[in-house]
């Protein structure tokens, strides 16, 4: 996948809320919270960022790659939330101090931390960075909540859909080209777990999308030509997200 | 420990706001300070959507008396995503994203309190103490959210409506409305299966469930529990998410203060 271009004067927080709050942000801003990011470092696969429980001192952003949000209960898995670059994936840990959950990667990611105490400093005389901030994190609510509905109202096959339908539009909303292939480092059983469906579920939906002729997904990557009939399907509205829809 | 009934008194409108939490942590100034946010208050006698989804707005609402839920409509149908008891800052959500991605619904009769944002823009400003703990406050509904996810991922209907009638009584109980062995709910059948994401009829078979198995008994709302560890064990219920005082509690964090 080819990202946005690499001359941006921030291009280590260049996908940081674009397509959402980013254009109310001043120059300045953006500029001071580039300064205070580490220069990123690389994640491996399954590699674990932030485990539930544990002290959080710093907060990420992710750069490149994926990672989700698990929560673990008697042996089982359960994926709460995907992230993509842009995100600052454990900012909740700068109120909550600790995390009800697992962060990490899925497939080899690039992240850029900053430590609490810088950030708090910021956010102290800068309230449009503080707002931003506050903003990020309640976009992660508002998918959350999404997903809750969807689980609620959603069969397997719909389920994946309007999965890989959010991917999508998130990807495109930090500038990503996605046309026929959406590929991800999803396996069969993340996606599974995503849907709070068993691996052999997940396996009939992903066949059921198959015959309906909506898409074909293998080994975490989908292709499809006609994501407007996936995303009917799955009754997707982008307006969660925040981006350019919900102020229509 | 603070005296949740000595909150509520001194501070009528707004002294339940994160009681069992972090409310410790706020100087009597902050809570005055809070108190005087609101700028008008109102009961609702009937079920009442109080904002709509995308809707704008300009004040968010803070919970005084009874219960809301948070729900999106999907063909015609509604789905509950959480509920809210009192103090909670309900759509506090709205300051930072202006429009919401859900409704606001009230159950039962409520009264609620009206905070204008320019009036939350002055504390984001100027007390930034007082901002993080309301920035803290939104930041445990996403909590409660993954936790709602976690178990429609894997609870079955009985179970989820444990883990809810679970999540009511710790929550009553944190603001300091818990009661010994029930607690009382404006929820009807309908609103518990728009919870748990089940029909009438799986929803009828599951609080049946409970009843059968001694765990929980609905009536009208009342829900009345007699082994509180039971039901809690059957719905796997951990209230470590609700970050009260169990396992990922936040008072050793100086920096908090």
């Amino acid at each position: 996948m080819v990202g946005p271009s690499q001359n941006s004067p921030s291009p280590v927080t260049r996908d940081f809320l674009a397509g959402r709050f980013r254009d109310q942000l001043a120059g300045e801003d953006l500029l001071e919270l580039e300064s205070l990011l580490s220069e990123p470092r690389l994640l491996a696969d399954r590699q674990v960022l932030i485990a539930r429980g544990e002290k959080a001192h710093q907060a990420t952003l992710l750069v490149e790659g994926y990672l989700l949000r698990s929560i673990s209960r008697d042996n089982k898995r359960f994926i709460v939330g995907i992230h993509v670059p842009g995100d600052f994936v454990d900012l909740h840990g700068l109120m909550l101090k600790r995390l009800d959950h697992d962060i990490l990667a899925v497939g080899p990611a690039r992240i850029a931390q900053v430590p609490h105490e810088e950030l708090d400093r910021v956010i102290r005389i800068r309230p449009s960075i503080a707002r931003a901030l506050w903003f990020a994190t309640l976009l992660d609510a508002a998918i959350h909540r999404q997903w809750i509905r969807n689980l609620e109202a959603l069969d397997a096959p719909q389920r994946i859909a309007h999965l890989f339908a959010e991917l999508h539009h998130r990807l495109r909303q930090i500038g990503h080209n996605v046309n026929r292939a959406l590929r991800t480092p999803f396996t069969q059983s993340d996606l599974a777990d995503m849907c709070g469906v068993s691996a052999i579920h997940a396996n009939r939906a992903v066949a059921r999308l198959r015959e309906l002729g909506l898409a074909e997904i293998r080994r975490g990557d989908l292709y499809t030509s006609d994501w407007k009939a996936l995303e009917a399907y799955a009754g997707f509205d982008p307006a969660y997200l925040y981006g350019e829809e919900m102020s229509r | 420990m603070i005296d949740p009934n000595v909150e509520a008194v001194r501070y009528p409108i707004t002294g339940r706001f994160l009681l069992g939490r972090l409310r410790q942590l706020m100087s009597e100034e902050e809570k005055s300070v809070l108190e005087g946010l609101v700028e008008r208050t109102e009961w609702i006698d009937k079920p009442f959507r109080l904002i709509a989804r995308g809707e704008k707005t300009d004040h968010s609402t803070m919970l005084v008396e009874g219960f809301m839920l948070r729900t999106l409509d999907d063909k015609g149908r509604r789905h509950a995503v959480s509920f809210h008891v009192p103090g909670d800052f309900v759509d506090l959500h709205a300051y930072a994203l202006k429009r919401l991605d859900h409704n606001i619904d009230t159950v039962g009769r409520v009264k609620v309190g009206y905070v204008p944002h320019a009036a939350v823009d002055e504390v984001v400003a100027q007390r930034p103490h007082l901002a993080r703990l309301f920035w803290f406050s939104t930041l445990l509904d996403a909590a409660l959210h993954r936790e709602w996810i976690t178990s429609l991922e894997h609870l079955t209907v009985p179970r989820r409506l444990a883990h809810i009638f679970a999540e009511i009584w710790c929550r009553l109980d944190m603001v300091g409305l818990g009661e010994r062995d029930s607690f009382e709910t404006p929820f009807t059948q309908m609103d518990l299966a728009e919870m748990c994401g089940a029909t009438a009829i799986h929803t009828n078979r599951a609080i049946r469930d409970l009843r059968e198995r001694g765990l929980a008994a609905f009536e009208r709302g009342r829900v009345t529990i007699s082994d509180r560890n039971a039901l809690e064990s059957h719905a796997e219920f951990d209230p470590a998410y609700l970050y009260g005082a169990a396992s990922l509690k936040l008072d050793d964090f100086p920096e908090l203060r």
